[in-house]
């Protein structure tokens, strides 16, 4: 067990890093929204934790804080991802459909180009030898663990309570919502600006985590495969996300034998999953225990 | 801002706008029949420019599972770029057999058909790296045969200077809308082709082979693609088997630039982000990347359609 964790707690912390990801692409979706924004904000968490855990004028506040300098560099980065959500996300929301995702991925290419030209980011090659938190990498579960708790507990109660159900019927029929007399761009601005908020707090966790933080944390492939998380998991429940990151993210490591070509069929996988599980992973399970139950129902 | 300055960059940004347009182009005929994003025409683009490489040099790298083969015959470089366009065409239709055609004869969510494009791009462009290896490719100097590199001329004494593949990008390009355009609006399989973008199952009722011309559509889509990504790689050079993902996310900043699914749009979008592109001034140039995108965020801010679009009815 010991050399299990000792070599596969990077994996082990990877794919709970990138279920958040993952469940910051599910909460737009809730409202029906494609939002591929999640990595730009992702992108800005980690270079906010990566300059305030650097930066030699911080050097002092560090001094002070000690361990608490993390959780200071996580507040920042959420405030950071909210005021930036709600002022992408007030104008684009009003957006539909396919226009929606061209506007998110100009939005993380924007950002991209951005820091890269910003010297405080470092340029190309980033910022590294970022403090770390912990010996192992194993031990990030400790940071992306209840986050993940957190982000799970919100989904499964949205479900139950008066806001997520309005969030949920714009999904359904946005016009018969909106006829209703909910203000929908109201309820589709808040699980977006929730998802990038959630983005950039795993940004944040992920600069030490990662040890360096570069412009290649933001790339269009990146915000690809969390929107990948959540439709190869399944798109209609907060679990979607978890099962797509931990298959998505393990594939790789299960492949490596075959080295070179593994990434061809790692291209094959997606394209399979979208053709032989249309609702997911989880939507593949839950009616095969429906159909299973009702073998059993009819039996007795 | 001199008299040189301003004809160089609007000659810069006319061809290599031509070839955005051409490119964009294949966007633009999937999403007017299908409603849907085609994302693997970057990788398509990528495949045309290695093909028409390995036609016109007839060897390859020194990484990747090719290194060291050598073709038995090359090709001049014109009939290697139709030759490569034709199999870029090629593999416009095996991405429309693997990704779209399961996913519509399941009725699946049109988010899904994102992610298999997507996938089929995924193998498309590790395959050219198992293959090619991840290493630059330049064209050779001389792939135009004995045509000088370049045109020099003065505007009010100042040089100008016009490469001749810059040239040769413009030109392919009009050859390649003009005709297009014809075939469009002229012809009867162009006629057909519209009648399938306005409504499938009219279309269909009427005795269009719907499926055939979808199949027809992503042929044309991968050729454009493949032909603007050689143009893109014999002025450019290809940097590698991702040379596709950056023009790739550029395309559709042209496509809602212009208005999706409108031919005259993709036009207009490519020239106008070309033109962008090259009048940028030159202590901005490390932002150039960021132009494209921040025009279409605009664009999508102030007029959503597009600038040529239509503004598409909600209907109940």
């Amino acid at each position: 067990m010991d050399v299990f964790f000792s070599s596969y707690g990077f994996l082990l912390a990877m794919v709970v890093q990138q279920a958040l990801l993952g469940l910051s692409v599910y909460y737009p979706l809730l409202a029906g929204q494609l939002s591929l924004a999640s990595i730009g904000f992702y992108s800005l968490g980690g270079y906010v934790a990566a300059i305030m855990g650097t930066h030699p004028a911080l050097a002092a506040l560090r001094e002070s804080l000690g361990f608490w300098m993390f959780p200071l560099e996580w507040l920042c980065a959420l405030v950071l991802s909210i005021i930036l959500g709600l002022a992408v996300g007030l104008p684009v929301l009003r957006l539909r459909g396919i226009y929606l995702a061209l506007a998110t991925i100009a939005f993380a290419q924007v950002v991209n180009v951005t820091v890269l030209n910003m010297p405080i980011a470092g340029g190309a090659v980033g910022i590294f030898a970022i403090p770390q938190a912990f010996d192992s990498r194993l031990a990030y579960l400790f940071f992306f663990g209840p986050l993940l708790v957190l982000a799970l507990a919100v989904a499964f109660r949205l479900e139950r309570i008066g806001p997520g159900r309005v969030i949920l019927s714009i999904r359904e029929d946005e016009l018969a919502a909106a006829a209703m007399g909910v203000p929908t761009t109201y309820y589709k601005v808040l699980p977006f600006v929730w998802g990038c908020a959630l983005a950039g707090v795993t940004g944040a966790m992920s600069a030490p985590f990662l040890n360096t933080w570069n412009a290649r944390q933001g790339t269009f492939d990146a915000s690809v495969a969390c929107l990948a998380y959540v439709l190869i998991g399944g798109a209609r429940s907060p679990w979607g996300p978890v099962f797509g990151a931990a298959l998505l993210v393990s594939l790789p490591e299960v492949l490596r034998p075959l080295r070179d070509s593994r990434m061809i069929l790692n291209g094959v996988v997606l394209v399979l999953a979208c053709v032989y599980l249309p609702r997911g992973i989880v939507g593949a399970f839950s009616s095969l225990s429906r159909r299973m139950r009702g073998v059993k129902e009819a039996a007795s | 801002m001199t008299p040189a300055w301003f004809i160089q960059s609007l000659l810069n940004g006319l061809s290599i706008g031509s070839v955005y347009a051409v490119f964009a182009l294949g966007y633009t005929l999937v999403f007017s029949i299908l409603g849907i994003i085609n994302f693997a025409h970057g990788a398509v683009f990528t495949l045309g420019a290695y093909l028409t490489y390995a036609l016109a040099v007839g060897s390859f790298g020194l990484n990747g599972l090719l290194a060291g083969v050598s073709l038995p015959f090359t090709l001049p470089f014109f009939p290697a770029l139709l030759l490569g366009g034709f199999l870029a065409g090629l593999a416009g239709m095996a991405v429309e057999r693997l990704a779209f055609r399961p996913l519509r004869r399941r009725g699946a969510d049109a988010l899904l058909a994102l992610v298999s494009s997507l996938g089929v791009a995924l193998i498309l462009v590790n395959l050219i790296q198992y293959l090619a290896g991840a290493e630059i490719y330049a064209f050779p100097a001389d792939v135009f045969g004995g045509l000088p590199p370049a045109v020099i001329f003065r505007v009010a004494g100042k040089p100008v200077a016009v490469r001749t593949a810059q040239i040769i990008l413009f030109a392919v390009s009009l050859i390649m809308l003009a005709g297009l355009m014809w075939a469009i609006s002229r012809t009867r399989a162009g006629k057909a082709l519209r009648a399938v973008a306005e409504n499938t199952d009219t279309a269909a009722l009427l005795g269009i082979n719907v499926n055939l011309f979808i199949l027809g559509t992503f042929f044309l889509s991968g050729v454009l693609g493949g032909m603007a990504g050689t143009l893109i790689g014999t002025s450019y050079g290809i940097s590698g088997p991702y040379f596709g993902v950056a023009y790739g996310l550029k395309g559709l900043a042209v496509i809602v630039l212009g208005g999706l699914g409108s031919i005259p749009g993709a036009v207009l979008g490519g020239l106008v982000i070309g033109l962008g592109e090259a009048f940028l001034p030159a202590d901005m140039s490390s932002w150039k990347e960021a132009v494209p995108f921040v025009l279409l965020f605009a664009v999508l801010l102030i007029r959503p359609q597009g600038l040529l679009g239509e503004r598409m009815e909600q209907k109940v």
